[in-house]
Parts: C-alpha cells; structure tokens; sequence
C-alpha cells in the first residue's frame, strides 16, 4: 500500500493549494494537487459595463493585478477595433515589466529560497555586515525569549538537508533581506506608469492614460539601472549558486514536454514582434499559436458546466457534490496536451525561434555555468534559473523602453463601444500564458472566461485520467520524511504556483 | 529610513530603547499626536518587538494584494516591520511553516490566545468549501480564530464589505469577515481598514494604535477617522480644472466616472508606493475601492457623461 502524504494548506504561494502524494518506498508515485478557493469573477463580470472588467479583472489576483488588466485592455481592443498609439504600448509594456521583475524577486527570496539557504546560519555570522549582524541579534533575541514560535514567520520550517555552505547561506540571506526592498522598488517603478501597484489605474483600452514628464521620465531610469544592479549582482548570481548546491534539482521535476507560450512585450506598433515570441512546443517540435485549440475539461473539477469547451462557449457554474471532484481549478488542455507555461515555457520557445539575442546568448551561458542541457531545464532548477534569465533580459530591455517615451505625449486613442463585439486577449503573466474571452452583448457584458497561467500548471485530472503538469512532475521525487515533505514543496513551488489566479 | 540600518542593534534582552522612540516618533507624527504621546508609542511598539501582542494573519476569499500593499511599506520596511512592528505568528503568503506545520502553528496560536486578527478577504457563506485551510472551510476557521483574538481587523474591500467576491451575482454568498462575525454573535472591538489594497501605513499605524491605545476613532462604518477623514476629491490637483472628455486629458476626470467626490481616505496625499503616486496622479479616475459599495457601482462611463 502506497504512504498517502497530504500538504494543507502550501504556503508560500499566492493562493490557497493543497497537494496529496502517494510515495511508494519513499518515492512520489502519485500526486494530486487541489485548489481550494473560488469566488467567481466571470459570473460577477457578467452584465457588467465593459470598462469595468479591466478593473474588476485586477482583483483576481494581487500579485499579477497588472497581467489581468492588460489581458482585459487587449480583448477590448481588439473588441472596440482600436490600436493604441507607440507611447501607450510603452507603457503597457513598462508596467507589465516592472510586475514581472517584483514578483519574480517576490519569488525567488521570499517565496522559494528559504526552502534551499539556511537561515538559521546568520547565528555563525561573525562578520561586520550591518543588515547580517542586525538580523543575527533578532533571532538570538528571539530564541532566547518565551515566544511559542521564535523568529516566526521564518520559523518553524520543514527539516531538511539546507544548503551546508555557510558563505553561500549569508550572502544569500544578506540577498534576501535586500530583495525585500528592492520587490518595492519593482513596484514603484510600476507606479510611474500606473498610479499604484498592487492594482493599477492607468490601463484602459485604446492605451494608457499617464502623461509622463521629462522629469518623471528621468526619476525611473535611475530606478531601473537600481533595479537591474540587484538582478546582475544578486539575483542570477544566487540562483547559479543555489542550482550548484542541488544538483539533483536538475532531475527532480520534470514535467510533460510541451511549452506554451502566448508572447509578451510589444516590439512594435502592430503586435507582431515581441520581446518573448509566441509558439507551442510539442514533445521538442515548435509550431505556430492556434488559439482555438484551446479547452478546458472540467471531469474533475467542482463545476457542472459543459466539460471540453473552448473559452469563447465555456461557463463556470460551481458544484460542490460532483463526484469525483477535488479541485477549484479547472484543466486547460491545448487539443488534449498537457502543457507547462511560464518562464521556462517563454524561454524555450524563444530560443528554438532565435529571435531574441540576448536568449541566444544567455541560455548558452546558463547551460555552461550549471553544466547542463536544455532538456535538463525541465526540472525545479531549470525553472528557477529560467525565471531568473527572463528577469534580467526584461529589466535590461525597460532601460530601452523608457528612453523611448516621449515627455507629454498621448498614450491613448479613442474608440467607441460596439453593442455586440467579441475579443480576446492573449498575453504572458510573471507566471505564464494568461488569456481573457469577451463577449459583449447589448454593450454589455455577456461571457467572460479567463485561462490563467496556474489553471494550466496546476490542474486537476482530465476526462482522460491525464494528471496536470504539475501534479506529472511531482511523480518519482524522493521524500525523505513523511513529516517534513520538503523535496515535494520545492517541487510545487518551482511552478510559482499563484492559485488565486488559477480558480477566480 | 534605510530598513537595514543596524543601529542600535538590539540586545538579547530586547531592542534597544531609543529605537522603539525613534520609531514611536514616526507613528506618533502619522497619528497627527503631539510629542507626548511619544513615549506612549514607543512602549506600543516595544510591546509588538516583544512578542506579547502577537499577530494572527487569515487570508479568506482574497487576491493576496493587501499582503502585497503590506510589504510595499516605505516609512517602515518590511524587515522592520517583520522583526521590529508586529509579532507575526502565522501569514500563509509569508510564513516558512508549510502543510501540518503551518496548521499546528495556527492551532497553537488558537489555544494561547491574546492576539490581534487580521483578516483579509470576504466569507463565502453560501458555498463555505470555496475557501478552506487544512480543510476547515473558511468560516468555521474565522470563528475559531475570532474567539481568543482581543481585537479583529479587517483589511481590504473584501473583509471590510466584501468587496469583488459580493459584487454582481456574489456566486459565493460572499460577506465581509466584520459583518460575519457580529451575525455570529461574536463581540469585539472591529476596525474596518478598507481600500484595494489598503494604503501600507494604513494597517500599520492602526495595528500599533491598537495595541497601544486600543481602538482608534472610527467613522460609522468603523474605519480610523485619522486615515478615511479626507475627502479625494478635496485632494485631487485637477479638481478645479476643466473636464477631462477621454482618458489622459489632463482635468477633472467627474465625466469619466470619477468617484473621487463621494470616497474618503488619504491615499492621494500619502501616495503610494512610498512616492507621488495615485490612481489621480496618473490620471485614472478614483473607483471609490474605500467605499462600502466599491465593486458594486459602474466604476467608469464612457462614452463620458458631461
């Protein structure tokens, strides 16, 4: 009889998750990962004024409230006919941008890396490091007072095998502590261009309403350039230094070998080039986007709707007494394909098309420095180091994107609202493929289906009994403690699972 | 401030005096109090340091975006925060506590009692499993927290009134955790901090109020005066210019749906984002996110209605 491991709730998500695995002999040999929140945003959006949904849209998810209001703003676009002019597809994609730094920041030190750093090892700091020593002497406080739970939220913490190195754990530790300011700097960078981050004011279809001064145009490119320092300094080099450490972590994770990847980050006025290409790859074949193979099974997932159906006929109507269910979410399938989105997806499919230099180059480097392959990428390392690529290259290109904005010119371009229209928008969150479907009706809200980027990770089970990739990728990993599943959790949280997102 | 200022470091016996004054200084200038009350703060705060007002944190029915304003804090960062402001026994977006761990954290906290609850996100009352931790739906772990806390805060729309999740259909039977509570028969004293999300130094100043001085004033829908007093509009720089007619013109933006004149709190002279920044400072119209009908009403018109 296989041991039945249940994790409830996964912090140090966005959301609320929970994963049963099977182990066999200590080895993972079934998994199930269930979303346990609902609240139903395409049923609120329903009948609901058009403007409305970039706005309402946001509040799926505080982390990637940006991706959703650009998700929105696209469809409406595309539903209203307009295009917006080069300073407001400037905008967009520096607010789009600067979300994508903060959370994978977010995710790598608060998140992900006290799972792999000892943060215990600030106790053996003997140095002259301010933040370290200050940090030090908390913790002794700390333990040495009748707190229940010293140190807590950093402690208690899963038993594990931490990374021994105790140089490697206090740089990192010092990283971790200067990630947290430089999240919010990430933010406010945000904020230039959309008046507050999380939820964003500024996007509307048609462009974008700021209208940047030539001072406020200079304010963020010194932010940027401190911005881009941490990632060059901190960030990637932390997480070649992790994947040095756990080697293993190349193999432990794997998922199903189909990417999906929408493209993100205008190049040019028309939506044809981007910084990240779209494309789907299938067992190692690249091929052109066809949206309309997207689906989402529902056989077990809490919802009684017509299982199978594409996102312009889909429905979400809530069913708690299905049987069979046991997840919030449900599975999005491009044909019948389980695929994997986010980093790692955006990275691979770039670098089969070769169009962006700086990918050309540095997966290369990554490879070298980690002594790795491609296909080894498909794994808890690869997505970290992916991320951590993909964070650089973006903050590198914000540089470029701000010289471009011209002080006091328009963002927006104005549009009518048809009475019956439909659109969609199709573009990456930090977290993956991200896709709204509108229609609208008497001017009128009258279907909204939203496909998130953790719906397609983190899905439950298909009609075809095919687990969802991330459920697919926690099979054949070690657990060495049934009390302290550590090696499971890292392997869930390489997914930068947001779970908000994935029900809504 | 630079949050990694190490000075004075704290002791064993605790952090050191003129620290918790420096900090007290800060609080007692952002609640508008006179140098006296300084000393009275910085024993407010001395208190949280040492762990003798611990912080429960809930998420319910969220985005997790009130955490995210949280760590967006500017005039005390968020390590300060962390080690210096709040004893946080338990956050699920922070805490390293994962699966049965985080469970008997949260449990023990329970038992031990004496803490404040922050609660953020909306009940789902009618289907109660669409929201659950270690598989206690959402309510009945609200109320089982609610019980020992001494004081219950909600922060952001949806705890405060519920916000999307009540909106439209409210597929859920979603309410906010106050209105919950006291249909519970749970009495305590409740702080509504409301806002999409809520302004960082929102939550923060009135936690530290909490402790120090128990309940700040509040309003009729029971937010700090201190915080949701001003009006918007009243803050708004393009208030006395001509009406905006489409997005990004530069005037006031009534016509677009702006509900600037009817919400109340703070946030366009605070700024966001520890800088100049708001939803009127780039030119998007106020959505009223304080507001108890905020997510209930149109947000925009448009064509604009002049």
């Amino acid at each position: 009889m296989p041991q039945i491991i249940t994790i409830d709730p996964i912090t140090r998500i966005e959301g609320h998750l929970s994963v049963k695995v099977e182990t066999t002999n200590g080895v993972v040999t079934a998994a199930y990962a269930a979303g346990e929140s609902f609240r139903g945003f395409e049923a609120i959006l329903m009948g609901r004024h058009p403007l409305d949904a970039q706005q309402i849209t946001q509040r799926i998810c505080g982390v990637c409230p940006v991706e959703h209001a650009i998700s929105s703003v696209l469809a409406q676009d595309q539903a209203y006919g307009v295009t917006p002019p080069t300073q407001g597809l400037l905008v967009r994609n520096l607010a789009q941008a600067a979300n994508f730094i903060q959370s994978h920041i977010v995710h790598f030190y608060t998140l992900s890396a006290i799972d792999f750093i000892d943060i215990t090892a600030v106790l053996q700091y003997q140095g002259r490091d301010a933040a370290l020593n200050y940090l030090k002497a908390w913790v002794q406080s700390e333990i040495s007072s009748n707190n229940y739970y010293p140190a807590a939220p950093f402690l208690p913490r899963f038993d594990g095998d931490y990374l021994a190195d105790l140089a490697l754990n206090l740089g990192a530790i010092r990283n971790y502590l200067r990630a947290l300011e430089i999240r919010s700097e990430a933010s406010k960078f945000c904020a230039m261009f959309a008046g507050k981050l999380p939820h964003v004011a500024s996007l509307v279809p048609g462009g974008a309403t700021p209208r940047l001064t030539a001072r406020q145009i200079q304010d963020a490119l010194v932010l940027i350039r401190k911005i881009r320092d941490f990632i060059d300094t901190a960030y990637v080099p932390d997480v070649i230094a992790v994947a040095g450490g756990f080697p293993q972590y190349f193999t432990y994770g794997r998922g199903p070998a189909n990417y999906l990847s929408y493209g993100v980050f205008n190049e040019n006025g028309d939506g044809t080039s981007k910084l990240f290409p779209s494309g789907v790859m299938l067992n190692g074949t690249l091929s052109n986007l066809d949206q309309s193979q997207i689906r989402e099974y529902l056989g077990r997932s809490w919802f009684s709707s017509a299982s199978g159906m594409h996102p312009y006929q889909g429905e979400t109507t809530p069913d708690t007494t299905k049987p069979d269910a046991y997840s919030w979410l449900k599975a999005p399938r491009y044909g019948t394909n389980v695929m994997q989105v986010g980093p790692l997806a955006r990275v691979l499919v770039s670098y089969l098309r070769g169009t962006n230099a700086a990918i050309n180059t540095l997966v290369p480097w990554l490879l070298a420095q980690t002594g790795r392959t491609v296909a080894d990428l498909n794994s808890v390392m690869g997505r970290h180091a992916t991320r951590a690529l993909e964070c650089k290259i973006i903050a590198d290109r914000c540089d470029d994107w701000v010289n471009a904005l011209v002080p006091g010119a328009t963002a927006f371009s104005t549009f009518t609202i048809p009475s019956s229209a439909a659109g969609m928008g199709l573009t990456e969150a930090a977290r993956g493929a991200l896709g709204h479907w509108m229609q609208l009706t008497g001017g009128l809200v009258s279907r909204y289906q939203c496909v998130v980027p953790t719906t397609w990770n983190a899905s439950p089970r298909d009609e075809l009994g095919q687990p969802g990739a991330m459920e697919q990728s926690l099979v054949g990993t070690p657990i060495a403690s049934d009390t302290s599943p550590i090696e499971a959790v890292r392997v869930v949280r390489s997914f930068d699972p947001c779970l908000s997102c994935a029900v809504h | 401030m630079n949050d990694l200022d190490p000075n004075p470091v704290p002791s064993s016996e605790g952090m050191d005096r003129r620290e918790f004054l420096r900090i007290g200084t800060r609080l007692a200038a952002l609640w508008g109090l006179g140098q006296g009350m300084v000393p009275s703060m910085a024993r407010g705060v001395e208190w949280l340091a040492n762990g003798r007002a611990p912080v429960l944190w809930l998420e319910g029915g969220n985005c997790s975006g009130c955490s995210v304003s949280l760590l967006n804090s500017y005039p005390l960062l968020p390590l300060s925060l962390l080690t210096k402001h709040i004893s946080l026994q338990f956050h699920q977006t922070i805490s390293t506590a994962t699966g049965q761990l985080a469970q008997d954290v949260v449990n023990t906290t329970i038992q031990r009692g004496g803490y404040i609850l922050v609660v953020e996100g909306a009940v789902p009352v009618a289907i109660p499993t669409a929201c659950t931790f270690g598989g206690e739906p959402f309510k009945d772990h609200l109320l089982r927290c609610a019980g020992p806390a001494v004081a219950v805060v909600a922060v952001g729309a949806c705890a405060s009134f519920g916000g999307i999740p009540a909106a439209g259909a409210n597929p859920t039977g979603a309410v906010d955790a106050i209105t919950f509570l006291q249909d519970n028969g749970i009495s305590k004293p409740f702080i509504r901090i409301p806002g999409c999300p809520p302004h960082p130094d929102w939550m923060i100043g009135t936690l530290v109020h909490v402790i120090k001085f128990g309940v700040p004033p509040l309003d009729s829908y029971l937010r700090p005066t201190k915080f949701f007093g001003a009006r918007i509009h009243d803050q708004c720089q393009y208030r006395n210019m001509p009406y905006a007619t489409k997005f990004g013109d530069v005037g006031c933006m009534l016509g677009l749906g702006c509900k600037g004149p009817t919400t109340r709190g703070d946030c366009v002279a605070r700024g966001y984002n520890g800088g100049n920044y708001s939803c009127l400072h780039s030119l998007g119209p106020c959505i009223g996110c304080t507001g108890p009908d905020f997510g209930k009403q149109q947000m925009y018109n448009w064509p604009p209605i002049l």
